[in-house]
């Protein structure tokens, strides 16, 4: 279980996030959601430990994460699976050395091992055959698979995924959830999400967190999230024109 | 300006002391050194090679055209030409060439690294990327440069015998003593310390650079900039440091 509790970061005069708490639950995706600059990839590196909260303090399962020893977080952090951006791949290795990377530090495998655990993670994810291929050789999709592949490798607690759909077409973007969702049910896994993408939200949303200008205002699951009562976020959910006459027509019937 | 250079080189030692710890798994540690060393120490030889035999033949071409009076033996052409190798060109001048070669490409790929958060992944999994990304840099330039400095030195003299060869400002037994006149083993070893402090500030800086790198590509470019400028600043103070202590 993930639990973020009053949480503030500020960077010099600017509070990126301000007393935000959260709970996820293990084998449910928790999505946070919210315009660009909202604070959510803020949040996430405060709870991942990439950046230092101001004040508050993540739990993880009941551990104050945030305070520990340097190498007391870095035991926890091998329970940790966390999926980039832009899939953060390290360009001078492989699909199946990229798999292999968190397995060489901190897995006890024979070179045998580690090689099958990186097939298998490949293999679960849909990818096969890409083995020997650099980053620079894949597609983004492909990437972003092979992201999941190596945050999974250690059989991870908790998966932290920073807009996982972020430069992908629709079609793949759905493929990508279901394949996070899949995986957080199958192996239990505590799984947050950072996106701006309404298809999430509807795909796997268990939980919907939703962030404005660096505050929580609204938090539910994502049946309710159209009779949120909160004018942001109906503004977040139908900014495009679209979704508005869409919202219009659905009201005149 | 004062405030921001210190605060600049606290930071930089303190990046050090990230750099310098043990390395969590010494198999990787191995095999990035030889990476590195291919990378950075071997990649370098034909460049270094190449500059080296044309500064040796034009070092003696200049020598002997400032040498005209009769009273100064021949001999001493090949002579002064050793003493410019040994003493700056093949550790001062060629650590130049390399700080422009080795160090914008250690700064970024370092600060892509950080831009396309490939730094972050790491420390996320809970590996030093200081230790690992940077000590096999540094250690692998640091120990395998001095080699660097005295293949150029000998391609220098190399390439003084080969326009002695094709020349007619000297003859070549001239030359061959003044190569073998007074020679001091210890310049060789002035110049191996000298190369190894260099490299060492190509690499830490470079990556330090690298390692603090912001603002997308644009950062990038600044950062492998501002790198190759402090590199090469700091090689020439601390090669005026290094000749006054041991000369």
């Amino acid at each position: 279980m993930i639990q973020a509790r009053h949480i503030s970061k500020n960077f010099g005069s600017v509070k990126a996030i301000d007393d935000i708490s959260i709970e996820c639950f293990p084998g449910k995706c928790s999505l946070v959601i919210g315009a660009s600059g909202s604070g959510k990839t803020v949040l996430l590196k405060c709870i991942v430990g990439l950046l230092e909260p101001d004040e508050g303090e993540v739990l993880l399962s009941d551990t104050v994460f945030n305070k520990l020893p340097f190498k007391e977080k870095k035991r926890i952090r091998s329970g940790i699976g966390m999926l980039f951006q832009g899939s953060a791949l390290f360009d001078f290795a492989t699909a199946e050395e990229n798999v292999m990377f968190p397995l060489d530090f901190f897995s006890g495998m024979t070179k045998e091992e580690k090689r099958d655990r990186a097939n298998f993670c490949l293999a679960r994810v849909g990818l096969e055959n890409v083995n020997k291929k650099y980053p620079s050789e894949l597609s983004g999709g492909m990437q972003k698979r092979v992201g999941i592949a190596r945050a999974i490798a250690l059989n991870p607690k908790y998966l932290f995924c920073d807009e996982p759909n972020s430069g992908l077409d629709p079609q793949t973007s759905i493929l990508i959830d279901r394949l996070i969702q899949e995986i957080t049910i199958e192996y239990g896994i505590t799984t947050l999400i950072n996106t701006h993408d309404m298809n999430s939200v509807m795909e796997i949303g268990d939980k919907v967190i939703f962030l404005h200008h660096g505050r929580k205002l609204w938090e539910g699951g994502k049946d309710g999230i159209f009779h949120s009562g909160s004018e942001e976020l109906d503004d977040f959910i139908f900014a495009s024109n679209m979704a508005r006459e869409l919202r219009k027509s659905l009201n005149g019937i | 300006m004062i405030t921001r250079f210190l605060s600049l080189t606290g930071k930089y030692f303190l990046f050090l002391k990230r750099v310098f710890r043990k390395p969590e798994k010494w198999t990787l540690f191995f095999r990035q050194f030889f990476v590195e060393a291919d990378k950075l120490v071997i990649s370098s030889i034909p460049l270094i090679a190449l500059i080296s035999v044309f500064i040796g033949a034009v070092l003696v071409i200049q020598t002997a055209n400032n040498m005209g009076s009769p009273f100064i033996p021949k001999m001493y052409i090949g002579y002064m030409a050793r003493e410019s190798l040994v003493l700056e060109f093949c550790s001062t001048m060629v650590c130049l060439i390399l700080a422009g070669k080795i160090g914008s490409n250690i700064s970024s790929e370092i600060g892509t690294m950080r831009i396309t958060e490939q730094i972050d992944a790491m420390e996320m999994m809970g590996v030093n990327s200081a230790c690992f990304l940077v000590l096999p840099k540094i250690l692998s330039a640091t120990l395998l440069t001095p080699l660097l400095m005295l293949m150029s030195f000998i391609v220098g003299l190399f390439g003084g015998y080969l326009i002695v060869a094709i020349g007619d400002m000297v003859i070549m037994a001239d030359y061959i003593t003044g190569i073998r006149y007074a020679f001091n083993g210890f310049y060789v070893t002035y110049s191996i310390i000298k190369t190894a402090v260099f490299s060492f500030i190509i690499c830490s800086v470079s990556s330090f650079y690298g390692y603090y790198a912001t603002g997308g590509s644009l950062g990038v470019g600044r950062s492998s900039t501002a790198a190759i400028v402090a590199a090469s600043a700091l090689i020439l103070i601390f090669n005026l440091i290094l000749t006054h202590l041991l000369l």
